[in-house]
């Protein structure tokens, strides 16, 4: 069951827009103040350079998936060590979409919500949706991610006449760009959007490849992000790390009164979807990397496991208080540079050390070959 | 197999346990006795007179070697089947031939003189359209297949005919157009067909369990027509006619669902309104399903949603009723369903009436006694309206909707949105022969969006739907064959 070279755009894309929207801007405000789209765009340009180079090593697997490719040019050892830190990474992300998630359902839409409300649907939706496999999710973002594009245009449109320029810009660098650097790694967890494409070896179709499709969408994502925290610093200035909820605070208090209008719950309605596509979406990069790591053969085992993670946290985000401060220390941080920046390069290296020796040895046998002919 | 006329015929009479329609006749020729059987009531009688027998009464040419080959001469103008068993011949007999016993012969000849009964072409009452064809199909299936015909005059057209049921040993015919067809669709079609094992088969929705991938599934993964235009239309496109003798509805195979939000209207209108209408049909489906479930979520949970006036408004109708949101608009539906099913079997000429009463008089006293309120009313009598701009998938838009009120009474808004993705996952996940159910949206076909929301005119789509498996790439072979 492979994915058209499209969907896999979309689900780039859904990937590097869906948790940039909800806490990340006013999180981000505390260290690099109005710099902070620039820590963004700079953390979203290594992503989009990382996603290409995944994507080249995908190209290079042919049919395999990223087991073989890995064992067949790291060994097993370091295979299953990479894995290992890909499992932190996405249950990371897993952890980090639902935890956010869960908070901006029961914000923005009830006033009193029990988890297991929130957990039970939502548990069953992504075991749904991961036992369908990548086609599915692949085929949900496809029919999803226009709506939500859509919808994020209209907020910003909308927000647009409230936005103070200057402000969402100056001063700049006025502490220097440190805070940039800081900011970067303290909510890098945030970032490393393109890692789930690790567990899509040999499941993507290239035969209708198109000329610039991952750099379009790439490119859309990085504006629209960029666009969305311009308008958010524009908005609400030094009082951004009081709005927790970029994209409903910018809907909500655009409009001059503090009620969010009809179209606007429609924008926060289907950004919960596409943050469920993500969390489906990671659920499965978990389920698959666990698949592998155990040498699990079927797909139960691994989607009961990820589910039991996704429930138990939940869980202990009730019981437990600032359980979201686990997303910005240094441990997660090191985990996302690790599972997002570091493995693909030591995958690529590899690859080319694995492809050098083979080739070496073709040339070998080549050699032999002609001295047996000449023989 | 040596024929005793008088024997077989008792033995056949026997086979039919003395059934008291089966008739006979004895005419002699050339010196033979031959005896005439058939089922009076579905013989024709006037073409066995004058078709049959006169023939064979008033035959002076030569005689043959021997009386059965004469025989075939002398009947020349009619249709004619050998038989080499007494059973093959009873199969035959049951389905309206003439059997003729001739003494010493090795073969029992089959004559078609059999009585077509055909309801009168008429415009289908499930797809009424306002401009193009009215010709519908009927329940004979030599009529369909002439209706067929006569549009596709071509000797691609292939017809392919069998029996199913053990019983009733109903005729199918398999039509498609070779030439379009995915040959590998086509072998799967058939084979499935030939694999039916059932006693009989009284209607083509008999097949669509054995046609569909997922039986047990809320969702049509198997199309029907009644219109022949319709049919022709989508074997263009590659797909394969199932016709059934005695069904006026013709199945298609493969089907996505974007073909039920298009209509054969469509394609003799403007093509901007169409792209309007079809948007509109997307909307009201939409609406359809998810407006009273969205309404008792708001009213429950997210009444702040609402803007103020509208609130206010709701909350001065809404005043006095003794039930919930949920209960109220559960009564109203429930309500609507039997209203509607009993409109659907009462007489015509009652059925006016009665729906008047129970629109009219049953919803107004029930908001005049304060059971129910104006707004609910609106709402459930506005998505059972909606639901029929989409006729074909009325009923499982209703299943649908009753989903979303109560995930909507117990989990609110986010309850619902988890619901419609949770539809979306599953109807991704259906393949029908080799096309993506959702298709061409999901997976995207951009070469197929010229038939989708927005309908480009005849001459510029030139191309076949990628989102159907066929054999032929362009519509119209364009200089040296590039298919």
């Amino acid at each position: 069951m492979k994915i058209s070279y499209r969907q896999m755009s979309v689900l780039i894309l859904l990937a590097f827009i869906t948790l940039k929207f909800s806490a990340l801007p006013s999180l981000m405000y505390t260290v690099s103040g109005n710099m902070s789209w620039l820590t963004a765009l700079m953390l979203m340009i290594i992503d989009s350079i990382y996603v290409f180079i995944i994507v080249g090593l995908m190209k290079k697997s042919g049919e395999k998936n990223v087991y073989e490719f890995m064992t067949a040019c790291l060994g097993r050892f370091l295979t299953r060590v990479i894995l290992f830190i890909l499992i932190l990474k996405y249950a990371l992300v897993v952890a980090n979409v639902s935890k956010g998630m869960e908070i901006f359902v029961i914000e923005n839409l009830y006033s009193e919500f029990h988890w297991l409300i929130f957990s039970i649907p939502l548990v069953i939706l992504v075991a749904f949706m991961v036992y369908k496999g990548i086609r599915n999710i692949g085929r949900v973002g496809e029919l999803v991610y226009i709506p939500v594009i859509l919808g994020c245009v209209y907020i910003m449109i909308k927000a647009f006449s409230g936005v103070h320029l200057q402000s969402a810009f100056l001063p700049m660098f006025e502490y220097g760009a440190r805070p940039i650097f800081d900011s970067a790694f303290k909510y890098v967890s945030w970032f490393g959007s393109g890692t789930f494409l690790l567990m899509l070896f040999g499941k993507v179709d290239f035969s209708d490849k198109k000329k610039f499709t991952i750099f379009n969408h790439l490119f859309f994502a990085i504006l629209l992000v960029q666009l969305m925290y311009l308008i958010f610093y524009g908005l609400f200035q030094i009082t951004s790390p009081t709005h927790a909820f970029c994209l409903s605070d910018i809907s909500q208090f655009s409009g001059g009164d503090s009620s969010i209008s009809e179209l606007s719950w429609l924008v926060v309605s289907l950004w919960i979807v596409a943050q469920t596509v993500q969390l489906a979406l990671y659920s499965f990069a978990l389920t698959k990397a666990i698949k592998y790591m155990f040498n699990i053969k079927n797909d139960i085992v691994p989607i009961l496991l990820v589910l039991v993670f996704i429930f138990t946290w939940s869980y202990l985000g009730k019981i437990t208080v600032r359980l979201e401060e686990i997303f910005y220390n240094p441990i997660s941080s090191i985990i996302t540079i690790s599972g997002a920046y570091i493995v693909p390069i030591i995958i690529c290296l590899g690859y080319l050390v694995h492809n050098r020796k083979v080739k070496k040895q073709k040339l070998r046998v080549n050699g032999d070959e002609k001295v047996k002919n000449n023989i | 197999m040596k024929v005793n006329a008088v024997e077989t015929f008792k033995i056949i009479q026997e086979k039919l346990h003395n059934s008291k329609d089966l008739k006979s006749r004895v005419v002699q020729f050339f010196g033979t006795e031959l005896k005439i059987c058939y089922i009076a009531e579905i013989t024709d009688n006037e073409l066995l007179t004058n078709g049959l027998i006169y023939p064979i009464c008033s035959y002076v040419g030569q005689k043959n070697k021997d009386v059965y080959s004469t025989l075939k001469n002398a009947i020349s103008t009619i249709e004619t089947v050998d038989c080499d068993s007494i059973d093959e011949a009873i199969t035959l007999l049951l389905s309206g031939k003439t059997l003729v016993l001739v003494n010493k012969a090795d073969k029992i000849l089959a004559c078609d003189v059999e009585k077509i009964t055909v309801r009168a072409v008429s415009e289908p009452p499930t797809s009424v359209v306002i401009k193009g064809p009215r010709e519908g199909f009927t329940e004979s299936l030599k009529f369909n297949l002439a209706l067929i015909r006569k549009r596709l005059k071509t000797e691609d057209l292939v017809v392919n005919m069998f029996e199913v049921g053990e019983i009733t040993k109903t005729q199918i015919g398999v039509v498609y157009i070779d030439s379009v067809v995915d040959k590998s669709v086509l072998k799967m079609v058939l084979k499935r067909l030939k694999e039916i094992k059932i006693d009989g088969v009284l209607d083509s929705h008999y097949l669509v369990s054995y046609l569909q991938n997922k039986p047990k599934s809320l969702f049509k993964q198997v199309g029907d027509t009644e219109k022949p235009d319709i049919l022709v239309g989508k074997m263009l496109e590659g797909r394969i006619g199932i016709l059934v003798d005695g069904s006026p509805i013709v199945l298609t195979v493969p089907f996505i669902l974007i073909e039920d939000l298009q209509n054969s209207d469509d394609y003799y209108s403007q093509p901007i309104r169409v792209g309007f209408i079809r948007v509109l049909r997307f909307i009201g489906v939409i609406m359809a399903v998810l407006l009273p479930g969205v309404y008792v979520a708001l009213e429950r949970y997210h009444y702040k949603i609402l803007p103020t006036e509208f609130l206010v408004t709701i909350m001065n109708t809404t005043q006095g009723i003794p039930f919930a949101p949920f209960i109220e608009v559960l009564f109203v539906i429930l309500l609507f369903e039997i209203l509607y099913e009993a409109n659907l079997r009462m007489p015509q000429y009652f059925g006016m009436a009665m729906s008047i009463v129970g629109a009219l008089i049953l919803g107004d006293t029930a908001i005049s006694a304060g059971l129910v309120s104006p707004p609910t009313v609106m709402i459930v009598a506005l998505s059972g309206i909606i639901f029929y701009i989409i006729p074909s998938q009325a009923a499982q838009f209703s299943i649908l909707r009753l989903v979303a009120v109560v995930i909507g009474a117990c989990i609110g808004l986010y309850g619902i949105l988890l619901f419609c993705l949770f539809v979306l996952s599953y109807l991704s996940s259906f393949d029908s022969y080799k096309s993506a159910y959702l298709a061409p949206t999901a997976p995207y076909i951009a070469s197929d969006q010229e038939d989708t929301f927005v309908r480009k005119t005849i001459k510029e789509m030139k191309t076949r739907p990628k989102s159907i498996a066929n054999n032929r790439k362009n519509r119209v072979r364009r200089g040296k064959d590039e298919d």
